[in-house]
């Protein structure tokens, strides 16, 4: 049987093609369904909603249009495995200044746009507001928490401003 | 940073601060378990997985049907279908049987519509749920079993449009309903399509000395929630458990008990974490529910039941199309209106009357009620197309948009600042013109959009090339204070108070993200400061469950924050009574004796004190415990008032037309969570956007087939799209109660649409009444303006 080797928040797996996963299975269906990493959503399994939306070697991915086969050698990062402290985290989760409301209301497109919010400051630590917008614009949130959404990355670029630490 | 909102009582602790949603942290980190992530196979040996025939037709009914094939295929547990005895005898239905209140099958609003039946050998739209269903081990073999039906149909005729559908000879849809056409019977308390008739609302309009009429069509859009619908249902014996993405726990239980004559305590109706509603569960009765735990039952496994994306476009929000008059006289009264829609239902009827007749009856008897001459009539008319149902506002939009767009036009022939006629006209019943709650609203609104920049229309303000600003607006009453809350009966909170002096809130209601939960613990720990806990001392239970012994409240009208507030005063009471109590057998005298303050428990006259820890910590280690069963109060205090303010540029050469600007205002009452709110107004326009610019289900007219059931060809708002939005809230208006707030969730979206179509008006001179205002329609309402005869010719 052929294997593949995934790495999946810091640590390596092994996976029978056959097996664990078919040639046709996407990277979102096997995060989710064989690791249960249910942290990225599959609200549209078709590219347009950014809701399951990973890191790849440091590079946001939609996971719904990748199939897991072609992650072989490679390193994958799902909302799971950022640090409990995570500044991206915190600043959606804290969003509260007047004026924007909060960054979350359902919250199921939010780690999609979480992580997109990291593939942007890996990118491109400083981004203006029309930088976090181009940055963000491949992920919906039907709540439109949009104005606040930016207001959070714009603080969190802010916080990382010190010297910033490695995100993978 | 901007300010935010001016709090009127501001001895408040914790009631309408800035500060964290509660739900933030498990949200943000991806922890938050939604319908998706607990039913992995994984999670339930054995799981299958259930999928309905979809109709490829707009019309058609199942001649034969042979499912030898698909039964013999491998993995496949069971096919049901139309023919099985057991869906043959069940009772016809309806997927509106309530718009909040627990209802049984007898006591349904629509009962003169039972159009559904749970599997049909008809079908009605193109992606109608059609006769058959099929669970087995992998969607990919519930789909291959699909393909192996073996089906003979026969073709109907369709008809897409209302006004062709409404004609004579036009194809039935309906029969069992209507036998001689396509309208469907008027509100059951009604029984007549007009549905306010006051005074002579015709001869009133003759002698009117302006007289303005407009023509709008408000199109169909989804509700696009990120978590598309489903359920997972599993059967221990005669118990069955169902995990459903519907956020109605207690309807739910009602309808699948009704329908498969179960007794309520054998159903347990489970929800989770939910990815959105925007009206999408409030029709909560759908065949779904019970094909579903029938399948279980036969197959003696769990059955998940999910919708895809694609087949998550399953009702939307009703098309309507308005004819709307107003005469007034030339001080600016308004002495006539007549109202005229024609609701689209699609193939089922579903809520349609509800946003046509119920929603505009309140409306136009609250806020024209001194109007002398009033005529509404409508007609609910079914199409061979997605059904309408409800979304986010029901009905308010629709008709906002024809009302909005012909105020503004009688404003113009007046020749008055449409502000100032709003003021002079509109007041929520039983209060005195001008109306406060109105006149804080648009003043307010008037000064953050600019109002005095705002030039006669078709001058277009700040003109630069081809490019022209306008600005406009559009107001409605809010909806859903206490009194009209009433029909929910007895809200049910509980708390408990640990030994500690943690507390657990228990208030049920399904989380789909509106930001009630938040605000219950905001109230929770107002009504309990006394104790001198602080928001992290309160535990609020996420997750609604029909065997955790109280009533769920339903995430509708936009209540549910301030519904649970209200009560959770008592439970307070209660809670400090029984610290009291205890208070009283530690320093051995009379409860009354004891005060509780801030944390402390003391003895007014002795000034002999301990915490409320140290009293709970040292007694018998059971929680404090206070469940509250309370009614909401009756007193009919009025509603307060909404509006959208918009700055638009347009480019005439290029038939674009930007949203600069939008400036959303809200009286609330009180303001419980002020991010919350301030999120529902901001994501309210980036949704009113949607529908305003870009949002509309397309048919290809020939087939009748649907050609953007996805994400993709479907243009929902992002990022890119949402404007500068700036919330205002306001704190004029007071309900009854202690906090008398008036929710906001559903009338964020109300007025944008109109605010636009003015604002284009004003900059263009040129009317758009069909949204979404797309460059197509731009360009022609544009080139139709300039040449006439042209655009004639060409039609």
């Amino acid at each position: 049987m052929e294997l593949i080797r995934i790495k999946v928040n810091h640590r390596w797996s092994e996976l029978g093609i056959g097996k664990d996963l078919q040639p046709d299975t996407t990277l979102a269906y096997l995060l989710r369904q064989r690791f249960g990493l249910t942290g990225l959503k599959v609200a549209c399994d078709e590219g347009a909603c950014g809701a399951c939306t990973v890191l790849v070697d440091g590079k946001a991915i939609l996971s719904c249009m990748t199939l897991a086969i072609e992650m072989d050698g490679h390193e994958v990062l799902t909302i799971e495995g950022l640090p409990a402290d995570d500044h991206v985290i915190r600043a959606f989760a804290e969003q509260s200044e007047p004026g924007y409301g909060t960054a979350i209301q359902c919250g199921f497109c939010t780690p999609g746009f979480v992580m997109s919010a990291h593939g942007l400051l890996i990118e491109n630590p400083h981004p203006t507001l029309q930088e976090v917008k181009e940055g963000l614009a491949g992920n919906l949130c039907r709540c439109g928490c949009y104005p606040a959404i930016a207001q959070a990355v714009l603080k969190a670029a802010d916080e990382m401003a010190e010297p910033r630490r490695e995100v993978l | 940073m901007k300010q935010g909102f001016s709090q009127r009582d501001r001895s408040r602790k914790f009631i309408g601060k800035y500060q964290h949603k509660i739900d933030g942290p498990v949200k943000a980190s991806g922890k938050a378990k939604y319908l998706d992530d607990i039913v992995l196979k994984s999670q339930h040996p054995g799981l299958l997985y259930a999928k309905v025939l979809r109709s490829p037709h707009p019309h058609a009914r199942i001649k034969s049907l042979d499912t030898r094939k698909a039964e013999a295929l491998p993995g496949v547990h069971v096919v049901l279908s139309y023919k099985d005895p057991e869906i043959a005898a069940m009772k016809p239905t309806q997927a509106g049987w309530t718009p909040f209140n627990t209802t049984s099958y007898d006591r349904m609003l629509w009962s003169n519509t039972l159009d559904r039946r749970v599997l049909s050998d008809t079908v009605r739209w193109v992606g109608d749920e059609a006769g058959v269903v099929v669970a087995a081990e992998s969607p990919e073999i519930v789909e291959e079993a699909l393909r192996l039906l073996e089906i003979e149909w026969e073709i109907l005729p369709f008809v897409l449009e209302p006004v062709d559908s409404m004609k004579p000879g036009a194809p039935l849809i309906h029969p069992e309903i209507n036998p001689t056409g396509n309208i469907q019977p008027p509100s059951p308390d009604m029984n007549s399509h007009t549905f306010i008739d006051v005074g002579d609302a015709e001869t009133a309009l003759a002698e009117a000395d302006a007289v303005v009429e407009v023509n709008t069509e408000y199109n169909n859009s989804d509700q696009g929630c990120l978590g598309t619908r489903g359920c997972l249902m599993q059967w221990e014996g005669d118990k069955l458990t169902v995990w459903t993405s519907y956020y109605q726990a207690d309807q739910t239980r009602m309808h699948i008990t009704q329908m498969l004559n179960m007794p309520m305590h054998k159903v347990r109706v489970i929800n989770p974490y939910i990815g959105g509603s925007f009206g999408r569960g409030n029709l909560g009765e759908q065949p779904f529910f019970i094909f579903t735990a029938v399948l279980a039952k036969r197959a003696g496994k769990p059955v998940l039941y999910q919708y895809t994306r694609r087949e998550d476009f399953h009702d939307t929000r009703n098309r309507v199309l308005y004819n709307c008059r107003l005469g007034a006289m030339k001080d600016g009264n308004i002495t006539a209106i007549y109202l005229n829609s024609i609701g689209d239902s699609g193939a089922y009827s579903d809520d349609t009357l509800g946003a046509t007749d119920f929603v505009v009856r309140e409306w136009a008897e609250a806020n024209l009620g001194h109007i002398p001459n009033k005529k509404c009539e409508t007609r609910a008319v079914y199409t061979n197309k997605i059904p309408g149902g409800i979304k986010r506002g029901i009905g308010n939009n629709q008709v906002n948009l024809a009302f909005g767009i012909a105020l503004d036009e009688l404003a113009e022939k007046l020749g008055m600042d449409p502000v100032e006629l709003a003021i002079k006209n509109i007041c929520f019943e039983h209060r005195p013109i001008p109306d406060r709650s109105l006149v804080a609203v648009l003043n307010e609104g008037a000064r953050h959009i600019g109002w005095e920049k705002r030039l006669k229309p078709g001058l277009g303000s700040a003109k630069r090339g081809t490019r022209k600003r306008g600005f406009g607006f559009s107001l409605n009453n809010s909806w859903h204070a206490a009194w009209q809350e009433l029909p929910r009966g007895h809200i049910q909170v509980s708390m408990r108070v640990n030994p500690d002096c943690t507390v657990i809130l228990d208030a049920p209601t399904a989380e789909t993200g509106t930001g009630s939960n938040t605000c219950n613990v905001l109230a929770c720990a107002e009504s309990l400061s006394f104790l001198g806990i602080k928001l992290e001392d309160i535990e609020w239970i996420a997750h609604t469950d029909t065997e955790r012994g109280l009533k769920d409240q339903v995430q509708t009208d936009s209540a549910i924050s301030y519904v649970q507030a209200e009560v959770m005063g008592k439970a307070a009471g209660m809670i400090k009574a029984q610290v009291q109590q205890r208070g009283a057998q530690k320093f051995n005298v009379k409860p009354e004796d004891i005060e509780v303050q801030d944390g402390r428990v003391f003895v007014k006259s002795t000034e002999e004190e301990i915490s409320v820890k140290d009293l709970l910590w040292g007694g018998n280690l059971v929680p404090l415990l206070a469940s509250v069963n309370e009614t909401l109060p009756e007193e009919n205090t009025g509603l307060p008032y909404v509006a959208t303010f918009a700055e638009v540029e347009v480019d005439e050469e290029l038939g674009l037309l930007d949203i600069v600007k939008l400036v959303v205002v809200h009286d609330c009452g009180t303001v419980i969570f002020p991010p919350g709110a301030e999120g529902q107004q901001v994501g309210g326009q980036a949704m009113a956007i949607g529908e305003t610019m870009m949002e509309e289900i397309i048919y290809d007219r020939r087939t009748g087939v649907p050609m953007n059931f996805n994400w993709i060809d479907y243009k929902i708002p992002t990022i890119l799209d949402v404007p500068e939005v700036e919330p205002v809230l306001l704190e004029v208006w007071k309900g009854a109660g202690e906090y008398g707030a008036c929710g906001i969730g559903e009338s964020v979206t109300t007025c944008a649409p109109a605010a636009v179509a003015n604002a284009f008006y004003n900059a263009t001179g040129v009317r758009l009444m069909s949204i979404p205002f797309t460059p197509d329609k731009v360009l022609k309402a544009l080139e139709t303006a300039r040449n006439p005869s042209i655009s004639k010719a060409a039609r």
